[in-house]
């Protein structure tokens, strides 16, 4: 069972790169191939298959017990890599790995590390709903005594300010967290201020 | 800057109104054959913010058939609340219900066997509500997610469990409690780490271990669903049940609901034969999705419909020899699932584990 599954991720990833490759050559045999093994009608495209294989692994991500065989993978870097792409299923798919696992103390490390912390406050200004609410929860999710000037930095603050008082309730409700359990008086004073008097700051999602 | 792009009103993310995250997305039909599962499945990726105890039911016939729906859902757990959506957009001669299930998980195992089902000649079509959350109730389900991860990957490294300290913050109790290192972290020492931390009053450490939780260990090996695009991998049936439970051993107030759901097995009661724990814990997971009808609430303010999840026990004794045994019993349980030689684990190397268990920090 543990060699099917490592297996089976090994697939995806592999799957993901070979997508990724340059080379029309390539790329359109992978196409071929796999639409003709799932014999479907429908035409196919490679984004598509990306995008199916982020979701996947996302989900796997969601499971403890996948983590090391995830992190063997480097599948987060991959998630952190997918977060600057121009497809916004692609990030929203990878901002949904991310959160999924970065409770983990090593994967949450790991992360740190690799300065996962900057392409993740950047997805606050997605105008994807889901993209938005996975990077509330993972920055909150990150917070730790050495990171939370990071995660918890004046122009974080001031948009979860804005973000509080957002009619989408699941929106709403990760913000407020954030701000009354990750963020101390004076930063909630910071924040008030500098939205009264400046318009710097990160949108709210489109929808 | 004032941004124009605030939020839209009452057309996304408020209760009661059509949200993106309820339209059924279309399955995928260009999957490659070894994704491929059982099912034809939509291309989505579930978080934890996605995920809720509430559940949206749409598709059902307006038959006046609310009591049955409410007796079908039961089945997966205790249903704290239901109600139709009146306002919610329905196609034409369906109705549209919100139940909300005491617990996350039996939302999560509901909503994948409810999903597209037939119900009185009619497809349902079932999602999670999260926006009808309230705030404390969002916090309370990230706090668990955060209890579930740290326990379960504590639980990878060391597969003997350990003791629990004192009574956790249990689920919508102590609401006064939130996270209070926010506030007072200046005197937290630098390798402190939030995400194996609760806010139980007077609790100094590994807070985050229920002893007695024996299924966890034995259920961890590998077990994942083919359809994974849509479902996350995991069956929470087999592991989450403890991160709620109450620990044993210690009297805990009066007014957590967890302890109602504990009657016959509350590791207080320490004077029932052991093989009867033993036996009834192998009896659950053999009968796996089946849920006995055990535990009544003894608090009448509580509606509580249908049977309640079983709990999975905790075996938190204060007595050294009988930690002792209860050590040896779970890895003997472990050797027996994983199938591996029955050899019996010397008592003395079983007794040195607690010691080496309590000195381990994260």
């Amino acid at each position: 069972m543990e060699l099917g599954r490592l297996e089976y991720l090994q697939a995806l990833v592999t799957e993901f790169q070979v997508t990724d490759s340059t080379g029309n050559k390539r790329r359109r045999s992978l196409a071929l191939s796999v639409s003709g093994i799932s014999s479907r009608p429908r035409p196919f495209s490679l984004a598509e298959a990306k995008e199916q294989v982020l979701a996947n692994l996302a989900n796997f991500a969601y499971d403890p017990s996948n983590y090391e065989y995830l992190r063997q993978l480097q599948v987060l870097d991959l998630f952190l890599d997918m977060l600057t792409e121009d497809n916004e299923s692609l990030v929203e798919f990878a901002m949904g790995g991310l959160c999924n696992l970065c409770l983990d103390k090593t994967n949450k490390e790991y992360i740190l590390e690799a300065n996962g912390v900057e392409p993740i406050i950047n997805c606050l200004s997605s105008s994807n709903e889901e993209t938005v609410v996975s990077a509330v929860s993972t920055l909150m999710f990150l917070t730790t005594p050495r990171s939370r000037a990071q995660t918890t930095a004046l122009p974080v603050v001031e948009c979860m300010l804005r973000f509080s008082l957002s009619a989408n309730r699941r929106l709403s409700n990760l913000a407020s967290i954030f701000l009354q359990d990750y963020c101390t008086a004076p930063q909630l004073e910071e924040a008030r201020n500098l939205s009264k008097h400046t318009a710097v700051g990160i949108p709210l999602p489109k929808d | 800057m004032g941004h124009g792009k605030m939020a839209a009103g009452s057309s996304s993310g408020a209760p009661g109104a059509p949200c993106r995250h309820h339209a059924q997305l279309g399955a995928c039909e260009s999957r490659a054959k070894y994704r491929e599962g059982w099912r034809p499945r939509a291309v989505k990726v579930y978080t934890i913010n996605l995920e809720s105890r509430y559940l949206l039911i749409q598709g059902v016939p307006a038959l006046g058939v609310m009591k049955e729906l409410v007796e079908q859902f039961a089945l997966y757990g205790a249903i704290e609340e239901y109600h139709a959506l009146d306002e919610y957009p329905a196609e034409q001669f369906t109705e549209v219900y919100l139940i909300k299930f005491k617990k996350l998980q039996c939302a999560r195992v509901a909503k994948k066997k409810m999903d597209e089902r037939s119900f009185f000649g009619s497809l349902l079509h079932v999602c999670y509500a999260p926006e009808f959350e309230t705030v404390q109730e969002t916090r309370e389900k990230l706090q668990d997610r955060r209890k579930y991860i740290a326990k379960a990957t504590n639980q990878r490294d060391c597969f003997i469990l350990k003791k629990v300290e004192g009574p956790k913050k249990t689920v919508s109790k102590n609401s006064e409690q939130d996270c209070p290192w926010s506030t007072s972290g200046s005197h937290v020492a630098s390798n402190w780490d939030p995400s194996c931390f609760t806010s139980s009053p007077g609790v100094s450490h590994n807070i985050a271990y229920p002893s007695g939780n024996q299924d966890e260990s034995l259920l961890t090996s590998p077990h994942y669903d083919n359809n994974c695009t849509q479902v996350p991998g995991y069956f929470g049936q087999n592991i989450s049940l403890t991160p709620s439970v109450h620990p044993g051993g210690h009297t805990p107030p009066a007014s957590l609901m967890q302890q109602r759901m504990v009657p016959a097995y509350n590791g207080i009661d320490r004077f029932m034969p052991r093989t009867t724990h033993l036996q009834e814990r192998k009896r659950k997971r053999e009968e796996g999705n089946k849920f006995s009808l055990i535990g009544t609430s003894e608090d009448n303010t509580e509606v509580v419909i249908g049977p309640q999840l079983p709990e999975i026990p905790k075996v938190d004794m204060d007595d050294e020899s009988l930690n002792t045994s209860a050590t040896l019993i779970r890895n003997k349980l472990k050797e027996v699932a994983d199938s591996v030689s029955t050899s019996v684990e010397k008592p003395e190397s079983s007794s040195a584990k607690p010691l080496v268990k309590q000195r381990r920090r994260i």
